[in-house]
This record gives structure tokens, C-alpha cells and sequence, in this order.
């Protein structure tokens, strides 16, 4: 578990100040995929890194399975890092060694003997499905392959936690999700902990469990994605959600409706249980889709609609009652 | 103007003098690289503070640099020819003697130490910060993030360096032959300024010339041979 308490980081420079990151408290389970969302200089990444404390907190503590680490001596700082894996936008790696010898930096940091080395780095490039590779240098690797190093590299000591900063960023949307993939199945196989920073909404859709939503160096909101995603209340958590499930209706046409627009969200079990066409049936209301899509976060269907229903008041009001009473969200816009 | 038959006589003299010069630069490099590394490694170290996590040890850190450098900046002020002439009593205390290639090699090492440690300080500045930190965050240890990141990502830029320093070492070591030091430059000056001998003088440029091209060409040869970017 990660306990970010009262953590701060403020940069001082000769003329100003500047908050990276301001007050935050967040705690990450064990075996979650979390996700930090914002644009950039939101802070994302300075909180990231002081987790592994690559940068030191100005104020607050960060506990790592109970361990305060802002408090180690340098020794048992570099022990606690060994179990916390970590992999960059733009990979990182040692150009002047190989594949193999990168992987291998990583085991001699924890001194693991010699003999023991090359049938590890075997093993993590299996993981990573670059078993030819070893003996290549990251400059005759596509963008892609130099992050699954990278993620070799992480995992080489066993870390029970996995940093990422970016680490799709720079790869094509094919290879981002090959990479996505990857982690998912590192976070499910080993049980690894996934702390991940991204600005792509679709990331958090995709593999993560919590997320948060940061802006000048705050967390705003967070929670499980699929609440958050079901129902957003900060106005940027809107936005990066409009980035991903847009629910944008034209004035002019929004305009021509003469009924009551409503926003239906289905959660999990209730989409597709035919709930509006049962109303539509019990119901002097007539109803017009105007947008509709069901997405499936974490295999978890939500649906979000956008109706028109037409009729009189009352009897729309007991419509938008009987779908409540069926687990429902109901908004009327 | 160029006297076949007195430069062939001449040969012998020329060749004790070609091997006055690769000794003493051959000396003073060795001595350059051995000291100047670490200073170069130090300076990178202390002006970044990443081994430094906290703000007690980072102060300790600018110290550290701001003394070293100092130093350094004090001996690279001084024009060789007025060290050369300056040191003569540190290489009598050293060597007892204050002339041959050997003593001259007091003051070209000095010389040639911050010379060259600025330049392992500048191709170390060359590495990426981020793959510093990726070492830092593995929890290496500082020094076998020295050992397996520094000195490994910045050995291309460091055999620039070195093939900077011997050139620079063969000129200056030209002009301690005006203190009797030996070597290319001593004949040069003997024979070619005050004898007026065109042929010698002739035969030590070239001499000169092709030995600053092949250093030069070899230096960026290998280079280049060992960068994997």
C-alpha cells in the first residue's frame, strides 16, 4: 500500500516559487492499477516521483507498505527503490549497453550473483516477448521495444509496485495499446502495483481500477474509474471524460426539441435489461434516442443515453420515477 | 632550402628528440588521466547533487565544487610557458633536476590535469539526465551508477577528450624546449630559430603535423567505433 499524506513540493528558484504539488493525500491499494490524470503541469509527475522519492517532498510523508521513506538513510532508501519499479515517457535506457546489460544494471544494483543473472534476464525478456533481443542495443529498437525493456529493466528485482510517467506517451496508438496489454498482465500475473500518470483518458479507461484528477498540483477528484466515468462531478474530470465519451448535442438542433431531455446512465447489470422500452410500454410517453453509447470499463457495461420524451409533465415524471426505482440514473438537462 | 643530406645526418638527432616528445606527453597523459578523471567525475557529481538526498549534503556538495573548481580554473589561467617556468622549483623538490623530458613533465601534467578533467566534466554533462535518474530510481548504488552509467554513456565524449589533451599536450610540450626540456620542440627551437636551420625546422612541422593528424584521426576513429547510439 501507498500513503501519500499531506504531501507538497514546492520548487524555489532565485525569483519565485513554484507548487508542483500542493497538499495531496491519496492511498493506493495493493494490486490496483492507478491512474493520475491531467494536463500537463498539472503536478502528475512531480507526484509520481515522490513516490520513489526521486524528487523529496517539500512537506507531508509517504509511506510505502507502512515504511516512511522520507526518513530512510540513503542505504535503505536504495533497498526500498529496488522493490519499487519504474519506467519513463521516453524509456531511459543505457545506449551504450545492450538489452541484456541493461536488465543486468538492474540485478547487480541488488547484487544478485553472477551466476544467477543471465537466466533472469532469459526470464523478464520472455515476459516482455523479446527473447531475440539481448544482445541489441535500445538504438536498433523501435519505440516500443525500448519500453518493454524498460519494463524488463522494473521487474527485475521482484518490485511489489511499478511507477509509469508517461510510459505510452511517445509510442503510436497500436503499440500503446500492446503496451496497456503488458501491464495489465503484470498487474494481474504478479500482483504488482501500477501507479500510472497519463494526459490519455483512454489509458485510465483501459486498465485502470482507481484514478485520480489532478490540476495546479491538487487531486480534485478521485475514486473508481467507473464512478468517476459514470458520473463526474469536477468540471475538468467532465472535460477529460468528454474526451473519451463525448455527449455534445448541437444548440441548433438541441433547440428544435420541443420534450424533455434526459440523460440516462445504466450501471453495470441494468444496461440492456430493456428498462426504457418497459416504460415506453407503461407509460403515455414517446421517446426519441438523440445520443446513446454503452462502454465497457474494466468488462463493466455503462450506458449512457441521451432521450427525448415527450408527453405530459406528469406522466413523464413517473417515468423518470419508475426508471429510477429500477437502479437507473436519471438526469433531466 | 631543404637539405636532403643534412636532414638524413641529422636522423638520429631527430628520432631522440621524436621519442623526448612522445615520452614526455606519454607521461604527463597518464598522469592527466589518472587524476584528471576522477576530478572531472567529481565536479559532474557535486554540481548536480544526485547522489544528494538531502539538503545537508547537498550543501556539502556545492562546496566541494565551487573549492574544486576554483582550483582548477586558477591553474587554467596560468599560460603554460609562465607554469612551466613557475613550477621549475616543485619539479626540483620532486625529480631533483629541473631539465630533460622527464622534469618537464611536472608542469605538463599540472597542466594538463584540470584541461582535461573540464572535458570529462563537459562529456559527462552529455548524459541524459533520465537515464541517471532511471539508475537512481533502480537503487543503484553511486558508484555503480559511475561505473555502468556515467563513465559507459559518456566513454565516446571522454576519447574525445583524451585526443584533445594529447594535442594539447604535444604544443605545449614544444615549448618547454625553450627551457631545455627535449623533444621536437627543443630542436625546433635550437637549430631552426637560432641556427637559422630551415631543414630541421622543415622537418619538425612536418613531424609535428603528422603526429597532431594521427592523433586526431585515431581519436575520432575509436570514438566513433565505440558509440552504440
Amino acid at each position: 500500500m501507498i500513503e501519500i499524506k499531506n504531501v507538497s513540493k514546492v520548487y524555489r528558484s532565485k525569483k519565485k516559487e513554484v507548487i508542483g504539488v500542493d497538499n495531496v493525500n491519496l492511498t493506493i491499494n495493493d494490486g490496483e492499477i492507478f491512474g493520475i490524470v491531467g494536463y500537463s503541469g498539472a503536478g502528475k509527475s512531480s507526484l509520481l516521483r515522490c513516490i520513489n522519492l526521486l524528487e523529496q517532498p517539500t512537506s507531508g510523508e509517504i509511506l510505502v507498505n507502512g515504511q516512511n521513506l522520507m526518513t530512510l538513510p540513503a542505504k535503505d532508501l536504495r533497498q526500498a527503490r529496488l522493490k519499487i519499479g519504474m519506467i519513463f515517457q521516453h524509456f531511459h535506457l543505457i545506449e551504450q549497453k545492450t538489452v541484456g546489460e541493461n536488465i543486468e544494471f538492474s540485478l547487480k544494483a541488488a547484487n544478485v550473483a553472477k551466476d544467477k543473472r543471465n537466466g533472469r534476464i532469459k526470464e523478464l525478456l520472455a515476459m516482455v516477448d523479446l527473447s531475440d533481443k539481448q544482445d541489441m542495443f535500445p538504438g536498433q529498437l523501435s519505440g516500443g521495444q525500448k519500453q518493454r525493456v524498460g519494463i524488463a529493466r522494473a521487474l527485475a528485482n521482484e518490485p511489489h509496485i511499478l511507477l509509469c510517467d508517461e510510459a505510452t506517451s511517445a509510442l503510436d496508438p497500436t503499440t500503446t495499446t500492446a503496451i496497456l496489454k503488458l501491464l495489465k498482465k503484470i498487474n494481474r500475473e504478479l500482483g504488482i502495483t501500477i501507479v500510472l500518470i497519463t494526459h490519455e483518458m483512454e489509458v485510465v479507461k483501459d486498465i485502470c481500477d482507481r484514478m485520480a484528477i489532478m490540476q495546479n498540483g491538487r487531486v480534485v477528484e478521485h475514486g473508481s474509474v467507473y464512478d468517476i466515468f459514470a458520473d463526474p462531478t469536477n468540471p475538468l474530470t467532465q472535460e477529460f471524460i468528454g474526451s473519451v465519451v463525448s455527449f455534445d448535442i448541437p444548440q441548433e438542433i438541441m433547440q428544435t426539441f420541443t420534450g424533455t431531455i434526459v440523460k440516462v446512465l445504466f450501471k453495470g447489470d441494468t444496461a440492456g435489461q430493456g428498462i426504457i422500452s418497459d416504460m415506453l410500454q407503461q407509460f403515455e410517453v414517446r421517446g426519441n434516442f438523440l445520443h446513446g453509447t454503452i462502454e465497457y470499463i474494466q468488462e463493466r457495461p455503462l450506458g449512457i443515453f441521451m432521450m427525448e420524451l415527450i408527453g405530459d409533465g406528469q406522466d413523464i415524471h413517473r417515468a423518470i420515477t419508475y426508471m429510477e426505482s429500477r437502479g437507473v440514473t436519471v438526469e433531466v438537462q | 632550402m631543404f637539405d636532403f643530406a643534412h636532414f638524413t645526418s641529422m636522423l638520429p638527432d631527430i628520432w631522440t628528440a621524436f621519442g623526448q616528445t612522445l615520452l614526455m606527453v606519454g607521461i604527463s597523459l597518464v598522469v592527466a588521466l589518472v587524476v584528471g578523471l576522477p576530478l572531472g567525475l567529481l565536479l559532474f557529481i557535486t554540481s548536480h547533487g544526485f547522489f544528494a538526498v538531502r539538503s545537508a549534503s547537498k550543501k556539502a556538495n556545492r562546496i566541494v565544487n565551487n573549492v574544486f573548481s576554483f582550483v582548477i580554473n586558477f591553474v587554467r589561467s596560468i599560460p603554460y610557458i609562465i607554469l612551466l617556468v613557475a613550477l621549475i622549483p616543485l619539479t626540483k623538490v620532486l625529480l631533483g633536476d629541473t631539465t630533460g623530458p622527464l622534469a618537464v613533465s611536472v608542469s605538463l601534467s599540472v597542466a594538463a590535469i584540470p584541461f582535461f578533467a573540464r572535458l570529462v566534466e563537459t562529456s559527462l554533462k552529455e548524459v541524459s539526465k533520465g537515464v541517471i535518474e532511471a539508475a537512481i530510481a533502480a537503487g543503484a548504488s553511486p558508484w555503480l551508477i559511475i561505473k555502468e552509467v556515467l563513465l559507459p554513456e559518456a566513454k565516446s565524449g571522454i576519447i574525445q577528450g583524451i585526443t584533445m589533451t594529447i594535442i594539447s599536450l604535444i604544443a605545449y610540450s614544444a615549448m618547454a624546449g625553450t627551457i631545455g626540456g627535449g623533444g621536437v620542440g627543443d630542436l625546433a627551437i635550437r637549430f631552426g630559430y637560432y641556427r637559422y636551420d630551415d631543414t630541421i625546422m622543415i622537418a619538425t612541422i612536418v613531424i609535428l603535423v603528422i603526429l597532431v593528424q594521427a592523433v586526431q584521426i585515431s581519436g575520432d576513429l575509436i570514438a566513433k567505433k565505440v558509440n552504440k547510439k
